[in-house]
């Protein structure tokens, strides 16, 4: 890496011309063909419902909105931010409350407030200002990132978050809050064994309630072998998990010592650490399991093998996957998806966008739709790795992770590689709130990188 | 660049973690790049065909199945009009109003008529409410405006079988395809749910006689709901069937063995000059117009065994018919003086045994040709004791009675010549002189289907040549063109000087004439022929008649077998005679 630091004084330029000469314009020509392709996109799911022109015209004033917006946070000093993460945490929490008590409920989520003509989900705002908010935290607390308190805090504010949003209950919209917080703890530094340590703790608190619903969905497992037998009885809690859980620790023990025995020493600290998760991961499951919905459940299982329930929880991904695949190379013409046009493809308008594209425009278009998302993931990274100070990186590198893990979760998903979870795709899919925030974020990208050389 | 106010080393600490997650990122957006790939190019046709079809609905139209015909293009299976009441869940909206419900599950004669409609509604199926509506339902509903959406009554085609029973063995009948049947026949065409022939002409020809089926092809939503019709393909009627049956003689002799003693029997018809199968009846028979329905099952538990196709799946033994066969090995191989008279005394003494004759008194003093027309057994057992077993089995065997005939209904089973080898191989026994005395009267282990006694007969009547017996003349297509012609087909050909025909011949003249066939005696048509009573360990006599008019110049040979019906003479040979009558109408008229 060469680091060439340029000593052109742009102080004497105005804004609007700075702007214009520095500004990333392929991330914006990527935007602007991945919000006009969503426009497309979303007027041939929508032509066929009741009300098209109200759909329509919602998204096209998000799109405007969200221009909007973008210019405001670009002019914005990103840098003010990081003087007041307290007032940008606290307003984000209230309007998380807030959303609890005044909010409209829309299909059994609490997520929504009701302004005159549109509906606002406060939940999209506030997993930006989350990221502001934890990339200042971690910037000023660099120093101190190898202790533990610094990751617990991290957390701390995560769960303010994470708790408001599942009492919506909005399970999906939680999932892109885990990945962010911890990559942005990995690229500043944070103990690689601590963020393994959460991951499986977190693995366990929501895996064995997970394993639990897969088995009481699938009750052949019972009865093929007395081991299998307890250990499916045990996912369920009761003296059985306690025994295994008792029997793990020992199997660990015994390995320790064996391994001590062969002069490969590991500090004892690590096996009570390790016990330890186990023990608070189980337990937390527990927490877990009462506060996940059954459907809930059933959704993250169904990825598995949607063929277990191809009426329920499962048809959505199957009729996905018909879509997508039927589309072939070059689709099915625009506005001709069978699979969208007559109803088939679920929530073909929001979550499930990407299947109805796929469909219609065929493999190319398809292809090029993730093409795109990549190149705007990466254009974004690189304005982490051009930003000028820290909080700059950390801001980016945490907007592109959401991008990123948006991407991936919901393509996985309408392609049965991820859980069927409610997650939009940003810029294509239908969506005011979705749409405005992220074009939002691209504002807040772009603020870091025209300053990225002006002192 | 580098972070200002920040140590270089820190930033390079970021950076070394920054390009690990853009890795990751990559091959993130990399597996769901090649998940794309393996969706749409790799299992493309396969999903593409999971849309089409969940999105396409064919309400079928089933094909007329093909007609078929006989001799004199009289048709012996037709096609006629059902009503058929379906439901559609295609169009319909909103639930069905009760009462109108009930009305129509009178009329369709249903008590669950709404529990049909909601699980056709619920897999959006059509549903098939009623199968053969009446004229007068149709009308009812029609008047009392019971026509709605989502039910509609449809005309099919359905065969209209002329003298169903009569014809019921030779023509088969229908059924929906079994999974088995489906599992065999899937390549061809065939599908859930067709109609395919079972036994007979039905089974044999039912990839000529099936049409194509055809049906409205409509598109459907999510919901099952109808969104637009996509086409309409025509259903074409199959092609007809052009037999050498002939359906009057059919009739007559179906008639004829019903009013037998026992009603069971069969009567086999041919053409001698050609092997075309004229007549092809076996009694009882069946109703094939109940094969849909539960009443079928009763004809597998019926004693008298209505499925039981007797004109090529019963075996009989010959009896007295079988004469003929030892007969011509006599005189072929010139084992006897034909003048020579042997005293019949109704009784034959060989060994510790006595075997009799039919006739208690005795014949008395009887030569060769008396002795066929009278069937005498004390002269057949002298013959046979002197032309030999394997002899008689040697000339049964040239008469093919140990080969099937090669008709083309399905199922034919194969008689049985024994001979020394076969006793000593199948029964581990000697062959004694004793069975050779069995054998020369047709009886002990010796029985034969009536198809083949009849091609048999049919050699004798054309001095020896041996024709496959046929019944599918030729087949029209719809358009009106020839798809196949069938002819005389020659299996093969037994030499025997001219003078063993005409001794035989005059024989076979001599029984109906003389002997014991004179119940099927003509002033006008002379006929020739055998008779045959053949011993039955299990109960009455089997009747046998064979025989072939006219008797100078044969065109039809005949074989009645009644079941335990008795004596050959007096059962078989009149029920042969009112076919002959029927046959030669106009030469026999002045007959009585």
């Amino acid at each position: 890496m060469i680091y060439k630091f340029e000593s052109i004084d742009y102080t004497n330029k105005t804004f609007p011309r700075r702007f214009l000469e520095k500004m990333d314009w392929m991330l914006f020509s990527i935007v602007a063909l991945l919000v006009l392709s969503g426009l497309v996109a979303v007027y041939s799911a929508i032509r066929n419902f009741e009300s098209p022109e109200k759909f329509l015209t919602t998204q096209i004033i998000a799109v405007i909105l969200g221009f909007v917006g973008l210019l405001i946070f670009l002019t914005l000093n990103y840098q003010y931010y990081r003087q007041i993460p307290y007032f940008i945490y606290i307003s984000s929490f209230l309007l998380l409350a807030l959303v609890l008590v005044f909010g409209i409920k829309i299909r059994g989520t609490k997520g929504w407030f009701s302004l005159f003509y549109f509906s606002f989900q406060p939940v999209e705002f506030a997993k930006i200002m989350f990221i502001l908010v934890l990339a200042g935290y971690l910037d000023r607390r660099w120093r101190e990132i190898k202790r533990l308190s610094t990751v617990f805090i991290s957390l701390f504010l995560l769960l303010g978050h994470v708790i408001l949003i599942l009492m919506q209950p909005d399970f999906s919209s939680t999932l892109v809050y885990f990945p962010v917080t911890l990559i942005l703890l990995y690229v500043v530094g944070a103990e690689l064994l601590y963020l393994l340590a959460i991951v499986l703790f977190g693995g366990l608190a929501a895996g064995i309630p997970l394993m639990a619903t897969y088995f009481r969905m699938q009750p052949e497992f019972l009865g093929t072998h007395p081991v299998i037998n307890f250990i499916v009885i045990a996912t369920r809690g009761g003296w059985q998990a306690l025994v295994v859980l008792l029997g793990i620790i020992l199997i660990l023990t015994i390995v320790w010592w064996f391994l001590n025995q062969l002069r490969i020493s590991i500090p004892f600290l690590y096996l009570i650490i390790l016990s330890g998760i186990i023990v608070f991961g189980s337990i937390s499951s527990v927490v877990v399991q009462k506060s996940l919905r059954e459907y809930q459940r059933k959704r993250l299982i169904v990825f598995l093998n949607p063929e277990i329930d191809p009426l329920g929880a499962g048809y959505n991904i199957i009729q996905s996957k018909i879509a997508i695949g039927s589309g072939q190379l070059l689709g099915k013409g625009l506005f001709s998806g069978t699979q969208s046009q007559l109803g088939f493809l679920p929530e073909q308008h929001t979550d499930f966008i990407f299947s109805m594209i796929g469909e219609e425009t065929g493999y190319f278009f398809s292809q090029l739709a993730i093409i795109l998302y990549f190149l705007l993931v990466w254009r974004a990274l690189i304005i982490a790795r051009d930003a000028r100070d820290r909080y700059g990186s950390l801001v980016a590198t945490g907007i592109a992770s959401m991008f990123a893990f948006y991407g991936i979760i919901n393509i996985g998903m309408v392609m049965g590689l991820m859980p069927a979870t409610g997650l939009p795709l940003p810029f294509l899919s239908y969506g005011g709130s979705c749409m405005v925030s992220s074009l939002c974020a691209i504002g807040i990208l772009f603020s870091i990188q025209i300053r990225r050389y002006t002192h | 660049m580098v972070w200002q106010q920040e140590h270089k080393l820190s930033y390079e600490s970021f950076l070394e973690k920054y390009r690990i997650v853009t890795i990751c990122f990559l091959g993130a957006f990399l597996l769901l790049s090649l998940r794309l790939l393996h969706l749409q190019v790799i299992r493309g046709k396969y999903y593409k065909s999971v849309s089409e079809e969940q999105r396409t609905q064919i309400i079928l139209e089933r094909a007329a199945r093909g007609l078929i015909y006989d001799q004199n293009n009289r048709i012996i299976v037709g096609n006629r009009t059902a009503f058929v009441a379906l439901f559609y869940p295609f169009t319909q909206e909103a639930e069905l109003p009760k009462e109108l419900l009930t009305r129509l599950s009178k009329i369709f004669d249903i008590k669950d008529l709404s529990s049909q409609i909601a699980t056709g509604w619920r897999k959006g199926q059509v549903v098939r409410l009623a199968e053969n509506l009446s004229r007068e339902d149709m009308f009812r509903i029609q008047e009392q405006r019971l026509v709605i959406p989502g039910i509609s009554v449809v005309k099919e085609s359905r065969r209209n079988y002329n003298f169903p029973e009569a014809n019921s063995h030779l023509i088969g009948y229908l059924n929906e395809i079994s999974r088995k049947e489906l599992n065999n026949l899937k390549n061809e065409g065939y599908k859930m749910g067709d109609w395919v022939g079972q036994r007979g002409l039905e089974e044999v020809y039912d990839s000529l006689l099936r049409g194509r089926d055809g049906g409205w092809q409509i598109e459907v939503d999510a919901f099952g709901r109808q969104t637009r019709l996509v086409k309409h393909i025509p259903s074409f009627i199959g092609n007809s069937l052009y037999t050498t049956i002939n359906l009057d003689l059919q009739k007559v002799a179906y008639e004829e063995l019903k009013k037998s003693p026992t009603g069971r029997g069969a009567v086999i018809g041919l053409d001698p000059r050609s092997g075309a199968v004229r007549i092809f009846v076996s009694c009882p028979g069946f109703n094939p117009e109940l094969s849909f329905s539960k009443e079928f099952k009763n004809y597998l538990t019926d004693n008298e065994l209505p499925l039981f196709n007797r004109t090529i799946q019963a075996l009989y033994p010959p009896g007295s018919l079988f004469k003929v066969i030892t007969f011509v090995a006599a005189v072929a191989e010139e084992k006897i003086d034909l003048e020579k008279e042997i005293v019949c005394k109704g009784k034959f003494y060989f060994g510790k045994k006595t075997y009799n004759c039919w006739e208690k008194k005795g014949h008395g003093k009887i030569s060769l040709i008396p002795a066929l027309a009278k069937s005498c057994n004390v002269y057949f057992y002298h013959l046979g004791l002197k032309t030999h077993v394997d002899t008689i089995s040697k000339y049964a065997r040239r008469f093919r009675l140990d080969k099937p005939t090669g008709i083309e209904i399905p199922s034919e089973k194969v008689g049985l010549v024994p001979d020394k080898k076969w006793k000593k191989e199948k029964l581990d026994e000697v062959w004694l002189p004793g069975d050779t005395i069995n054998m020369a009267i047709g009886q002990g282990p010796l029985w034969f289907s009536p198809v083949q006694v009849a091609v048999m007969m049919a050699s004798i009547a054309n001095k020896g040549t041996f024709y496959k017996p046929y019944i599918l003349e030729k087949v029209i297509s719809p358009q009106g063109d020839v798809v196949r012609q069938v002819g005389k087909d020659k299996l093969g050909e037994i030499k025997l000087e001219d003078n063993v025909w005409d001794l035989l011949h005059l024989g076979l003249r001599e029984v109906v004439r003389d002997g014991t066939g004179q119940w099927c005696k003509f002033k006008t048509l002379e006929v020739a022929g055998k008779t045959g009573t053949a011993e039955n360990p299990h109960g009455e006599d089997h009747a046998w008649f064979s025989a072939y008019a006219p008797a100078d110049n044969p065109e039809l040979v005949l074989v009645v077998i009644v079941e335990n019906g008795g004596s050959g003479g007096s059962v078989a040979a009149p029920i042969a005679r009112k076919i002959f009558k029927e046959a030669f109408r106009e030469q026999t008229k002045r007959d009585w």
